[in-house]
């Protein structure tokens, strides 16, 4: 029964780090596979050095960490609003990062203090949709994605008002800012931590989360304490989401597509698919952001544009050959 | 993480004494990576000059000092007004990065093209080992150039805004570049021209004047904007002079509502003069009326680059023709 | 084994106040039938029973403790529930759903082993759905799902079972079979208690009856004393003409 675990995530364990040795080796300036060992081991020229430490390494690493984010936060929201169709984004979290993102912008600041009006937005988010959906006796899936829905909606309301209030000069930024963009992406261990420890804690509540996938009052009479369940999970998926977005803009689709392609092919053992969407969603990011700024160098593309256009047309493939 | 240490701390040995500089920065933030000195090893290395030249150092727009220990032979502009000055400032030769749209001088179209400047491609940027890199005070995306500062590579900010600026920019630059004699030709040519049109036109009867920058959205100046400075020095009355933004949204009611004497449109490029057509249909304009619809080469005006002598010299003319317009009528 | 009594219970319908107050016990052994018209409560009762509703007063006692002070994983050892409906969101398999019945017993970290596996099996056999053990439980028919619905219980294995219409969508066959299961259950002393639609399997197979009225009022007992034709009638509004067969009365709805 575990060899059942180990197999598929083995599997997606070795094609990450294809990946990331992937992304490591390709860009605008052209490193061979021998000039990559190189600099590993230390030898090798500043420049090639340069590229994969300073800016590949970073960059990829950041893309593998927010794609693994999104991926995770995707499954735990569609396990809690039990609806496939469900997504990192759906409770308006986004929206609320984004308005935080673009404060900042407007007033001129970059880096951390971004990063952490980003992270603000995000969670006063959260907890206004939690706030809002509480209906006599607690929330239920339907009445807090309903929230969820009408908030995001005037989150965007907002967002189409600061872009249209905003200065020529600073709108392309705010764009690729919401188009969801690596290229800046420095610190990639905040993210990737919390990847990790978020797996780690979620494993074990696997179990409870495949009967809690049942219906709450079968979750219930199978011994799950469904109320503060789905209380963490909400929160887990927040913290997720909020640390993706904070990291790189609203990145769309990974969230979506990947935990339901996982569970097209592996089945629906939260156990399996969770660990399978960290390392499946950190690849796909890390493929989607090496095209995203190779595609058409120099000129760089943001990197939602590239999960749209491969998510997109593989999840329906799958569909298709699932029937 | 201990990949990133191990790697800084022998290239750090690599390097030794070599020749380095650093940018002290306003904030007192550490850089002046050894990196950086052997990226300049390997560009003095081919350049003409001696390593005992003077030492510079030059204020930036955004207030701080860029020091340099010889002049720059690897510029990176990132911006098509930033390369537009550059070469102004004589230093065309050492220019080795540029972004899209940097049209103008022609020569800079042969030059390597690193992204836009919203977005650039760092790789291709740092692999072009440039020994500074000229950026746009608000084009240029903050995180990115953080990411280049952190790099260890010298960042100059440059944005001019008034007409001074424009050659006080130049000058810099050319001290930057060490192409000083050649930039301050450059900056006294167009500081003298503009003195001698703000001499020949200021005083004169004012212009109520429209100047209209893109037509979707309909978008303006304001005094403070370049372009509105330039009209005031003409002797032209900005109808939209004190709105707040220095780039307002309007409409055309707005425009109805101010009746300007002359409206002068650019285009989308150089010869596209159907934004003005669209104001014909309003026969009640006074710039419809007396016929005063006028169109000067966006490139001309709407950069601030030496070219604006010419596109002022252009704007004083077309509003000098509706004054005559007016006293022969 | 556990039994299972009500103290001065009324549980909650919205809109209906009161009611009489329920004092039984489900004791080990014992098979209770639930019947009562549509509308009268006999899911809110089994919920309440279980501690997913609230009652509007009085408590449920589980094995001499009382079920709010319980922890929910130890209640689904000891109490199983088989729902009338059931939420199907994402797909599984009919091994899978049958095997969610180990949950209560396994911690944590704990992966499910051969004698879990083992018993899932055993139940979907005893249920006659183990030829459907890698079938999504999306693609089966009515019946064919509150088989396994009941195969997850019995891997549960509780002391006490609380069935909410498990003859539902089921054939006269499975039926049979079904409350049969229910008799071996009770006879291998768990106590069983099931609400009923049909009037005559309750006749036939429960050894105690609690009788709803949509009023809220409640009598229970043996079922002798129970089944009286003139408490029937009242119950379901409905003539009844009463007939033996194999030595069980049998009722019949007439004009």
């Amino acid at each position: 029964m575990a060899t059942r675990l180990w197999q598929p995530l083995g599997l997606l364990a070795v094609i990450a780090i294809a990946a990331m040795l992937f992304s490591l080796t390709v860009g605008s300036a052209q490193l061979s596979a021998s000039q990559l060992w190189a600099v590993v081991q230390g030898q090798g020229d500043a420049l090639a050095g340069t590229m994969v430490i300073d800016l590949r390494l970073p960059r990829g690493l950041s893309a593998f960490a927010v794609g693994g984010l999104l991926a995770v936060a995707g499954a735990l929201m569609q396990v809690l609003l039990r609806n496939p169709l469900a997504d990192p984004y759906v409770l308006g979290l986004s929206g609320g990062a984004s308005i935080g993102a673009l404060a900042a912008m407007l007033a001129g600041v970059g880096g951390v203090l971004m990063s952490g009006s980003a992270f603000l937005g995000a969670l006063v988010s959260t907890f206004l949709v939690f706030g809002l959906a509480h209906g006599s006796g607690g929330w239920t899936p339907s009445r807090l994605l309903l929230t969820g829905v009408v908030v995001a909606a005037g989150w965007g309301a907002v967002i189409t008002l600061m872009l249209a209030l905003s200065p020529a000069e600073r709108l392309p930024g705010m764009l690729y800012w919401l188009m969801g963009d690596l290229s800046y992406a420095r610190a990639p261990w905040p993210p990737l931590l919390l990847l990790m420890l978020t797996c780690i804690v979620l494993i074990p509540l696997g179990r409870s989360l495949n009967v809690l996938a049942r219906g709450p009052q079968q979750a219930a009479a199978l011994g799950v304490d469904v109320r503060p369940l789905e209380w963490g999970i909400y929160v887990a998926a927040s913290l997720l989401t909020a640390a993706a977005v904070t990291t790189a803009g609203s990145i769309g689709f990974v969230g979506l597509v990947v935990p339901h392609m996982l569970r097209l092919l592996l089945g629906n053992d939260q156990r399996l698919i969770l660990p399978a969407c960290a390392l499946a969603g950190g690849t796909l990011l890390v493929l989607a952001d090496t095209l995203a700024r190779t595609m058409i160098a120099p000129e760089q593309l943001p990197v939602g544009v590239i999960t749209a256009l491969l998510g997109v047309p593989t999840f329906l493939f799958l569909l298709y050959r699932s029937r | 993480m201990f990949i990133l240490a191990s790697k800084k701390a022998q290239y750090r040995g690599a390097i030794g004494s070599a020749v380095f500089s650093s940018a002290r920065f306003s904030g007192a933030r550490l850089s002046g990576w050894p990196l950086l000195g052997f990226i300049l090893c390997s560009g003095l290395a081919s350049s003409p000059l001696h390593a005992d030249e003077t030492r510079r150092c030059v204020m930036d727009d955004r207030n701080r000092e860029v020091c340099l220990s010889a002049p720059a032979q690897r510029i990176a502009a990132l911006s098509p007004g930033a390369t537009e000055l550059t070469y102004a400032a004589g230093a065309g030769n050492q220019v080795v990065a540029v972004v899209s749209y940097s049209d103008y001088p022609p020569q800079a179209q042969q030059v390597e093209s690193v992204g836009s400047h919203t977005r650039v491609d760092l790789e291709a940027l740092v692999g072009l080992t440039p020994d500074l890199v000229i950026g746009w005070v608000t084009g240029n995306p903050t995180e990115q150039m953080e990411t280049l500062e952190a790099l260890g590579m010298p960042v100059f900010y440059i944005e001019p805004r008034t007409v001074e600026a424009v050659a006080g920019t130049i000058e810099r630059l050319a001290t930057l570049a060490g192409t000083e004699a050649a930039g301050q030709e450059v900056a006294d040519n167009f500081r003298d021209g503009m003195t001698a049109l703000a001499a020949e036109y200021s005083g004169r009867e004012p212009v109520r004047t429209f100047y209209q920058v893109w037509d979707q959205p309909l978008m303006s100046v304001n005094n403070e904007h370049l372009i509105g400075q330039v009209i005031s020095l003409c002797s032209g009355e900005n109808v939209f002079g004190d709105q707040g933004r220095l780039v307002p949204r309007l409409d055309d009611e707005a425009v109805l509502m101010a009746n300007p004497d002359a409206i002068l449109a650019g285009g989308m490029g150089e010869e596209n003069r159907h934004w003005l057509t669209h104001w014909e249909q309003y026969t009640n304009l006074n710039a419809v009326a007396s016929d005063s619809l006028y169109f000067v080469p966006p490139s001309l005006i709407q950069r601030p680059t030496p070219r604006l002598l010419e596109g002022t010299q252009l704007l004083c003319e077309k509003l000098e023709q509706t004054r005559q317009k007016r006293k022969d009528s | 084994m556990s039994r299972l009594v009500t103290q001065d219970l009324i549980f909650d319908v919205p809109g209906r106040s009161g009611g009489t107050a329920l004092n039984f016990a489900i004791e080990p052994g014992q098979v209770w039938g639930v019947l009562g018209p549509n509308g009268a409560g006999k899911t809110t009762l089994l919920h309440t029973l279980a501690g997913l509703n609230s009652p509007r007063s009085g408590q449920v006692l589980l094995a001499d403790q009382p079920l709010a002070t319980l922890r929910r994983r130890d209640i689904a050892r000891a109490l199983g529930m088989v729902f009338q409906e059931r939420l199907d969101g994402f797909p599984a398999t009919v091994l899978e759903t049958a095997l969610i019945g180990r949950h209560p017993y396994l911690s944590l970290w704990q992966m499910e082993g051969a004698d879990d596996y083992a018993r899932a099996e055993a139940a979907l056999e005893k249920l006659d759905v183990a030829h459907l053990r890698d079938r999504l439980v999306s693609t089966l028919s009515g019946g064919e799902r509150q088989r396994v619905a009941m195969a997850t219980v019995l891997t549960q294995a509780p002391s006490i079972w609380l069935a909410d219409e498990p003859t539902n969508h089921l054939d006269l066959h499975h039926q049979s079979a079904v409350m049969a299961l229910m008799a071996e259950q009770a006879a291998e002393g768990r106590a069983v208690m099931m609400c009923l639609h049909d009037l005559n399997l309750a006749a036939r197979w429960c050894d105690h009856i609690l009788l709803l009225y949509p009023s809220g009022e409640a009598c229970w007992g043996p079922r002798d004393t129970m089944l009286v034709p003139s408490a029937l009638e009242r119950l379901y509004q409905q003539r009844l003409a009463t007939v033996e067969v194999n030595g069980a009365p049998v009722f019949v709805p007439v004009q």
